[in-house]
């Protein structure tokens, strides 16, 4: 292809991604301003904040009930964290066992991986009746938060693994060298450094398990999560308070990215030269 | 490791090492062998002792276990066979940070996340010495490599020169009793490079630290070291001075890798006179310095003269001019033997021979008999 074609077509497509990414957010968040009398569709009848009001419980009496969303919110949160904490510390402690080979390293990898290919319905499914089996009931901090666990700990896995293998072993051996002991040497060297790469982990599991639906449909039990419970709105019927809602937690989700970035800042504001540095090494 | 020795056993090593008071080397390695699980072999019977305060290089090509030896003397990688004694302590199985080395890296490996003070107290932190203790030696050690001036600054942020000097003082602020060094000045330009050769090679006479220092550039380990241990396919083809092993190579590797020689080859014909062997080649016998049998003889490409009159004594080739060039005050000729093979000759560009010699005459070489050494091929 002409070279001078390539600038354009790419930018034509990236403009494509975005529109796409983005429309379907702005048309809810339009739509989310709509008026008291209004329905989840255009035209907008009078611009307010009404329904927002709504979803907070501010508004007097109304026809439509108040999103159930609130305690399925908190669980959701608190199962994202769970998740994200052990997901991070068994994948960052797997990705250190896999830099050195070891006997039956190949299969084990892909028996990891396979976790984050396998189809979350069935799985769901395979649990719940296992648990049922068992006679443990399910629960979205037991049953769920397992599926959770095994579902990101493979993506915090790759992410530590792709960490480790750009890692220059020589400062460890450095570190060891000047008598300090491997666990001293992982946390005041090895950590500090990969510190980037388990903060990219951890902002992986925490979005993969707050929205992770097809899993955690068979095995919350009677507590839903919360998207299972604004599924269960969509059966009933659809208002802007929904809309609302999806603003508030986009601007959320915005919130920790905006925080995940002055982090990486942080941290790696510095490095950009020891990365140049190595290059001219090797 | 020994946990707490008897006093026997004590009383018995203080007394070996009151006869023998020699005998206790800064590092000893005893038929050291190294093989990998799938039976490729790194390193295969390392017999090396090193005094105090020597400056040891292990020189050969990529890939012929220097950097492996140098690294199973620091602990990285496991011996498979011999042992490894510092100061008289088995260390063979001892984990790298209780050993009592330090390795200096050719990619400095500083640690990015800490300033150069930092980099450098890191050890002493580690070791929980006394604050003030600490400050007094990392102070004292910046001094000594100019680092004053940049010591709260990130290490990422400095030149090459002044991120191996940072790992240097690193390295020996914990006192090691032998510094290894691996290629640590491969990642400099030349100039730097000299320099910091310089700087290496008076920081070891004043601190009197054994070092250990791996190269695969000959003029370093040539110009830096007491000793050179040679190596090739993991085998240690020879052990000793520089001045020896330039003059005197003792096998056909060291004989091609070390300077430029030429090698020919003959049957052994007994002692001449004067002690010296003697070799019948088809250029006519050579005579040459070396144990009784050897069967190659190795000329240094400066041993060749042009000589039209042989002088007493003298080996003598006849050969053809092929090339001469001549670059200020060096002349460069080529010279073919009779044999075919072409060797390049060095001399004054100024010597009348240089002057009359076009391509196509032919010449007589001269060679000192002192200058030849005969090997075992």
């Amino acid at each position: 292809m002409d070279v001078r074609m390539l600038r354009p077509a790419l930018a034509l497509y990236t403009g494509a991604f975005l529109a796409f990414l983005y429309g379907p957010m702005i048309v809810l968040a339009i739509l989310s301003f709509q008026g008291p009398n209004g329905g989840p569709q255009f035209p907008i009848q009078e611009w307010s904040t009404y329904w927002y009001r709504h979803l907070l419980g501010l508004t007097e009496t109304s026809r439509v009930s108040q999103l159930p969303v609130g305690d399925s919110l908190l669980r959701s949160l608190a199962l994202a964290f769970m998740t994200t904490v052990v997901s991070v510390v068994l994948g960052t402690m797997s990705a250190e066992a896999f830099r050195t080979r070891f006997r039956g390293s190949g299969p084990v990898f892909y028996l990891v991986i396979l976790g984050m290919m396998v189809p979350g319905v069935l799985v769901g499914l395979g649990m719940a009746l296992l648990s049922n089996v068992l006679g443990i009931e399910r629960a979205w901090w037991g049953t769920a938060f397992v599926l959770h666990v095994v579902y990101t700990y493979p993506f915090a896995f790759l992410v530590m693994l792709a960490i480790f293998n750009r890692f220059d072993r020589s400062v460890e051996e450095a570190s060891l060298s000047l008598g300090v002991s491997p666990a001293q040497t992982f946390r005041r060297v090895t950590f500090p450094i990969i510190f980037p790469g388990v903060l990219s982990a951890a902002l992986f599991s925490f979005t993969l398990s707050y929205d992770e639906f097809s899993r955690t449909l068979f095995t919350a039990g009677r507590d839903l999560t919360l998207p299972l419970s604004i599924y269960g709105t969509f059966s009933v019927e659809i208002y802007p308070n929904l809309f609302a809602f999806g603003v508030l937690t986009t601007l959320f989700s915005f919130t920790l990215l905006v925080i995940y970035g002055l982090l990486m800042k942080r941290f790696t504001g510095t490095r950009a030269g020891r990365f140049s540095g190595q290059e001219a090494v090797a | 490791m020994i946990p707490n020795p008897g006093r026997a056993q004590i009383a018995a090593r203080t007394l070996t090492s009151s006869i023998c008071g020699a005998m206790t080397h800064d590092l000893e390695l005893n038929s050291v062998g190294k093989t990998y699980p799938d039976g490729t072999t790194a390193v295969q019977d390392f017999d090396l002792k090193v005094e105090k305060g020597e400056f040891v290089a292990f020189l050969g090509p990529s890939g012929c276990g220097k950097s492996t030896t140098l690294r199973m003397i620091a602990g990285f990688e496991e011996i498979t066979r011999g042992n490894i004694l510092i100061k008289g302590r088995d260390v063979s199985h001892t984990p790298p940070e209780k050993r009592p080395t330090s390795m200096i890296f050719q990619n400095y490996a500083l640690f990015p996340h800490m300033t150069v003070r930092q980099n450098i107290g890191f050890g002493l932190d580690i070791k929980g010495l006394a604050r003030s203790e600490k400050d007094r030696k990392v102070e004292r050690i910046l001094d000594m490599f100019d680092l004053t001036e940049f010591a709260d600054r990130k290490a990422d942020r400095l030149s090459g020169g002044q991120r191996q000097r940072i790992a240097l003082a690193r390295g020996l602020v914990v006192e090691p009793e032998i510094l290894l060094l691996d290629e640590p000045l491969g990642a400099l330009d030349a100039n730097l490079r000299r320099i910091i050769q310089n700087e290496l090679k008076l920081l070891q006479r004043e601190l009197g630290i054994t070092f250990v220092f791996v190269t695969h550039a000959q003029s370093e380990a040539l110009g830096l070291s007491d000793r050179v241990v040679v190596m090739s396919n993991g085998v240690v083809e020879q052990i000793s001075p520089p001045e020896e092993l330039y003059r005197r190579p003792a096998t056909p590797f060291v004989a091609g890798f070390i300077g430029s020689n030429t090698v020919i080859k003959g049957t052994p014909a007994g002692a001449a006179p004067d002690g010296t062997q003697q070799l019948t080649t088809p250029f006519g016998t050579i005579t040459g310095h070396g144990l009784a049998g050897a069967d190659t003889a190795v000329i240094p490409a400066e041993a060749f003269r042009i000589a039209p009159q042989g002088t007493p004594g003298e080996i003598r080739l006849p050969g053809t001019i092929t090339a001469r060039k001549l670059v200020g005050a060096v002349g460069h000729l080529r010279v073919r033997l009779s044999d075919e093979r072409e060797i390049d000759i060095e001399t004054h560009a100024a010597a009348p021979e240089v002057q009359t010699l076009a391509p196509g005459a032919g010449v007589t070489l001269g060679i000192d008999p002192v200058a030849v050494t005969l090997i075992n091929s």
